[in-house]
């Protein structure tokens, strides 16, 4: 008798356990949605709201300025956007730009970051004088890089004191998109420089200690060691840089409008053009809707990538 | 009985419904069918929103005279960035909120606006002031035989030199007189010996790049304007005239004779210091000119060889939204900017501005600025052009995109493009970009 | 190559050749913002006609002057656009934080099923470019009346994913133990994320604050849609003032971008001295 209501009386602590344990359960997706509620919403309204809008804007033809009631025309503006030859060299030209400027970057930051974790001396002050570049306002940056690199500024004068040729920089087919580069590098290499120097420091020193154990040199201790271990840190940056780099737009904006022989025009300048400049909004919309597939599947496939890591070194 | 009723208020209503039908049909699309606005004898208790790119501070007389002749008419002034007008217009008036009242519109530009629809038809208003105009300025503000904006200001160009580096060259200065107009192929030369002999730069204009300041260059090789036809929208930029006069354009900065890179913004302070031997620039460079210590002198804008004189000519006018709540105040706003006491914003602006109207020429004329002897020189000389060699830019629909697409197409030709490759590369644009309006 | 630890941070030898080396790197990076700084406090027409010369005149005004700063306010108005960019950068920081760490915690600390994709979801969502959107986002707000208002400058910047994967790593980093026992002794979870890991996340939550103030400070392209009236445009756009259709002022303009560089750079700055250094994406507690 004693043993079936020990049983009993043990059954029932092990249900009233896991009853416990489900309502817990239960608190806890409680609020782990109401603690995402905000960003679900913000997400909602700030970036599906948008998309939608403008997918169903670029199935309509209106005359420019949008005031004319616009027509539904189905597939109409993605046929004569694909078909343009002008639009389809914006889009390799923007796929060519971020195939060089991504690796640059980080690599550049990256050395940058490993620099400044050395042992050296006002290593906070440096830090600073390289990020100064994030703070200022872009069109400030922008002025005074054209100034900078006009033909007949202080970039070729200083090229000529060494006896080298003027270059046209800004305003040359072939160099454009590379000053744009700098520029985008001047400000973007203290920017993932502190995301990097993060990285770096959070490398434990034993693992060091035992690589000079191991009489290993600088460069295969880099490669062999460091980079494995701050992957991560490098794969986000990485990502988010090229999320940035595939629509810049302020120091085209401000400094080429997309000239010369547009060798600077991007995808994100065009669109903009093409909305607010020419008041053409549905076939803007079409290039933005365009634009924000192929950044999709950019960011995506990177992501996946970054994510598999992930989940490797947790196991 | 009753039936027979039912069936002629059948049809009568049928009748209105169909009626209604097309009539809603023609209101729909012909933008706002016919204008009918009219200026009311007594002023509006209202306020107006007025969007342009002048700083209020330089305005202000002008809103305070405003305020002191229509007290009951509020004046609420707001500024954006030149380059930010068009397209912030676009978006208010498109969104249709009566969110803007009166706005600056580029004179070239009002044929666009008006058939977009982001322009009022004020023909009754002010189709009887038509006499009150100078010829250019009043044409650029029509489209399809209506009004629909009213000049405010005018411009036109000539030609600026620094006397000393002139004298270091051993060049003689250009003759301030209509009749001794110079050549662009003499100007050259001696802007080449200016150069040879230290000068900085030899030649600038004041808006490299920009259609306003070169269209004048193949209109005078007999190029035309760059576009024909009905509603000017086949494009007429690669003929021999444009391919010759911008050959002569990049070939300045082959030569070194003008300097690649230097923005519109560098320009006139460049001149001022003393760094150029020759510019193209406005009259409203004339105030800067004398505040400084500048030995500078002016001659008429030259022309090429064999062709014919003609220059830049053209500046703002104001326009209304057609989704104003408050289309009278603000006709009322233009009439006094434009035509009273000859133009109120002339009248009371502190600095100079070319008025489009013959009254207020008068005051413009009489201001301080025109007082030196070089002043007086350049009032002839403005005075000319404005009334003989100006020529309107292109109307034409297709104006924004026109001028975007030459824009660049200029710049290229200056950093050394092969101008005919680059200007048929430009007609191509132009008629790809226009046929969204065939 | 020897990188140093957080740990060695005190006692290691300097390495001179590399101070060196990091003192010119820096020193390049920075000349740049150098000229833009002297040209705010010389004469405006100087620094064209200095422009083209690479001598000394370049960065030696021939007199000092602050009258670029005094045009700055007097005719442009900065000094409005500075507190719109004030108010709105501080609020966009105090709610987006909130978002963030709400965000980070149910992201981070929390379990349910599916976690990992939301998370994957809610940052791509966010690290798709603003620009991208920015223009129908412009639209759309505008059809909902939010143009020109500073609801409407604020709102997207309340979103940033950047922040809440920062906080997530801060959050990841800090032992399950102590939420643990706080569960046990009946806590709930609000009472978790505030009480407990809030107070160990100070430097994360610095971090990621400016992330979003800097972000927000910045901000060119979206304002530049969304406001057309003077008086509520933030600075950044507003300098642009500077340029009008036929003169334009270098030096306003110059005055007006060291002032807004100076805002967040004095506050990275007074922080790091709290707080330690100033870092992100960095796990440690």
């Amino acid at each position: 008798m004693e043993g079936i209501v020990l049983t009993v009386h043990s059954g029932i602590k092990e249900s009233s356990k896991r009853r416990r344990h489900f309502l817990a359960k239960k608190t806890e997706y409680f609020w782990a949605l109401t603690f995402l509620l905000p960003t679900l919403l913000a997400l909602i309204v700030l970036r599906i709201t948008p998309m939608i809008s403008a997918i169903y804007s670029s199935f309509f033809i209106a005359y420019p300025g949008g005031i004319r009631p616009a027509i539904f025309s189905g597939l109409e503006n993605y046929r004569t956007v694909l078909s343009d030859s002008d639009f389809i060299a914006t889009v390799e030209r923007t796929f060519l730009f971020n195939l060089v400027i991504n690796p640059l970057q980080i690599s550049l930051s990256l050395l940058v970051s490993v620099l400044m974790v050395q042992r050296i001396r006002f290593e906070g002050l440096w830090r600073t004088l390289i990020f100064i570049p994030v703070l200022i306002p872009i069109v400030g940056s922008s002025i005074t890089w054209q100034a900078i690199l006009q033909p007949d500024g202080p970039f070729n004068s200083l090229l000529v004191t060494l006896g080298l040729k003027p270059q046209l920089f800004l305003n040359s087919p072939q160099q454009s998109l590379q000053s744009i580069t700098l520029i985008a590098s001047w400000i973007g290499i203290g920017y993932w420089m502190m995301f990097l120097i993060a990285g770096l420091r959070s490398v434990p020193s034993e693992i060091y200690e035992a690589a000079e154990i191991d009489r290993a040199g600088p460069i295969r201790v880099f490669f062999k060691i460091t980079l494995p271990l701050i992957k991560r840190q490098l794969l986000f940056v990485l990502v988010a840089d090229i999320v940035a780099n595939f629509v810049l737009f302020a120091p085209i904006q401000l400094l080429t409008a997309g000239g010369p022989e547009s060798s600077t025009t991007l995808l994100i300048f065009d669109a903009y053009r093409t909305t607010y400049g020419y008041g053409s909004r549905n076939l803007g919309a079409t290039k933005v809707v365009i634009l924000s597939i192929i950044m999709i599947c950019f960011v995506a496939l990177q992501f996946s990538f970054l994510r598999e890591k992930k989940v490797k070194e947790i196991e | 009985m009753f039936k027979k009723s039912n069936r002629s208020s059948k049809s009568i209503w049928a009748g209105i419904a169909s009626l209604s039908l097309l009539l809603g049909g023609v209101v729909s699309t012909s933008s706002y069918a016919a204008s009918t606005l009219t200026i009311p004898a007594t002023d509006p208790d209202t306020t107006i929103k007025v969007l342009s790119f002048m700083n209020k501070a330089d305005i202000q007389t002008v809103l305070d005279a405003f305020a002191k002749e229509h007290p009951t008419i509020k004046v609420d002034f707001q500024t954006v960035p030149f380059n930010d007008l068009q397209p912030t217009v676009d978006a208010r008036v498109s969104s249709k909120s009566a969110d803007l009242d009166v706005y600056w519109a580029d004179q070239p530009r009002v044929s666009a606006l008006a058939a977009r629809g982001t322009a009022l038809d004020i023909t009754s208003a002010f189709s009887k002031y038509r006499s009150t105009f100078d010829a250019s300025p009043w044409a650029s503000g029509l489209y399809n035989g209506k009004l629909y904006a009213l000049p405010i200001a005018n411009s036109t160009q000539m030609l600026f030199y620094n006397v000393d580096l002139l004298k270091k060259a051993g060049i003689t200065p250009p003759s301030a007189s209509i009749s001794d107009r110079m050549t662009w192929e003499d100007l050259v030369v001696d802007a080449k010996k200016a150069v040879d002999s230290g000068a900085k730069y030899g030649l600038l204009f004041h808006q490299f790049d920009r259609y306003y300041q070169l269209e004048a260059l193949p209109v005078s090789k007999g190029g035309g304007i760059g576009a024909q036809g009905k509603g000017n929208l086949i494009p007429n930029v690669a003929n021999k005239g444009w391919i010759d006069a911008l050959t002569w354009y990049g070939k300045l900065f082959k030569n070194k004779i003008s300097p690649r890179g230097m923005t519109p913004e560098q320009v006139e302070p460049a001149f001022l210091a003393g760094q150029a031997a020759y510019m193209v620039g406005g009259p409203w460079f004339l105030p800067g000119l004398n505040l400084s210590k500048l030995n500078w002198g002016v001659a008429p804008h030259p022309y090429f060889k064999g062709g014919k004189a003609a220059t830049a000519n053209g500046s703002w006018s104001l326009a209304i939204n057609p989704y104003s709540k408050n289309q009278e105040a603000s006709a009322i706003f233009l009439k006094f900017m434009a035509i009273d006491g000859g133009s109120g914003y002339i009248k009371y602006r502190n600095d100079p501005e070319l008025a489009a109207t013959p009254e207020a020429k008068k005051l413009y004329f009489a201001k301080d600025v025109f007082a030196t002897p070089q002043g007086k020189q350049a009032a002839t000389i403005i005075d000319y052009e404005t009334s003989k060699t100006g020529v309107g830019r292109v109307q034409t629909v297709g104006y924004i995109e026109f001028e975007t697409i030459m824009n660049a197409a200029f710049s290229d030709i200056r950093n050394g493009a092969d101008p005919g490759k680059v200007l048929r590369e430009a007609s191509n644009k132009l008629r790809k970009a226009w046929a969204i309006y065939k | 190559m020897r990188i140093r630890n957080r740990s060695e941070q005190k006692r290691f030898r300097t390495n001179w050749s590399t101070t060196i080396c990091a003192a010119l790197l820096a020193f390049m990076f920075i000349i740049p913002a150098i000229w833009l700084f002297v040209g705010s406090i010389r004469p405006n027409n100087e620094i064209l006609a200095t422009m083209s010369t690479f001598g000394w005149d370049l960065i030696i005004p021939s007199r000092l002057t602050f009258e670029n700063y005094y045009h700055l306010f007097a005719d442009l108005g900065f000094g409005a656009a500075l507190w719109t960019s004030f108010f709105t950068s501080g609020v966009t920081v105090l709610v987006g934080l909130f978002l963030a760490l709400l965000a980070a915690y149910a992201l981070g600390v929390l379990n349910f099923p599916g976690r990992s994709i939301v998370f994957s979801f809610v940052v791509i969502s966010f690290m798709m470019p603003f620009e991208a959107i920015a223009i129908p986002l412009s639209q759309v707000f505008t059809k909902w009346g939010l143009a020109n208002t500073y609801l409407g400058l604020i709102l997207p910047g309340i979103a940033n994913g950047l922040a809440i994967f920062n906080l997530r790593q801060y959050f990841m980093g800090i032992p399950k133990s102590f939420r643990e026992s706080a569960k046990l002794d009946g806590a709930s979870e609000p009472m978790i994320l505030f009480k407990i890991y809030l107070r160990l996340s100070t430097p994360g939550l610095i971090n990621s604050a400016l992330l979003i103030f800097v972000g927000s400070w910045t901000a060119y392209l979206w304002p530049l849609l969304i406001v057309s009236e003077n008086h509520l445009q933030v600075a950044p756009v507003a300098l642009a003032r500077a340029f009008g259709e036929h003169a334009s002022s270098y030096g306003q303009n110059f005055a007006g971008s060291v002032i807004l560089s100076l805002v967040p750079a004095v506050a990275i700055f007074a922080l790091q001295r709290h707080f330690g250094r100033f870092e992100w994406g960095s796990e440690e507690k």
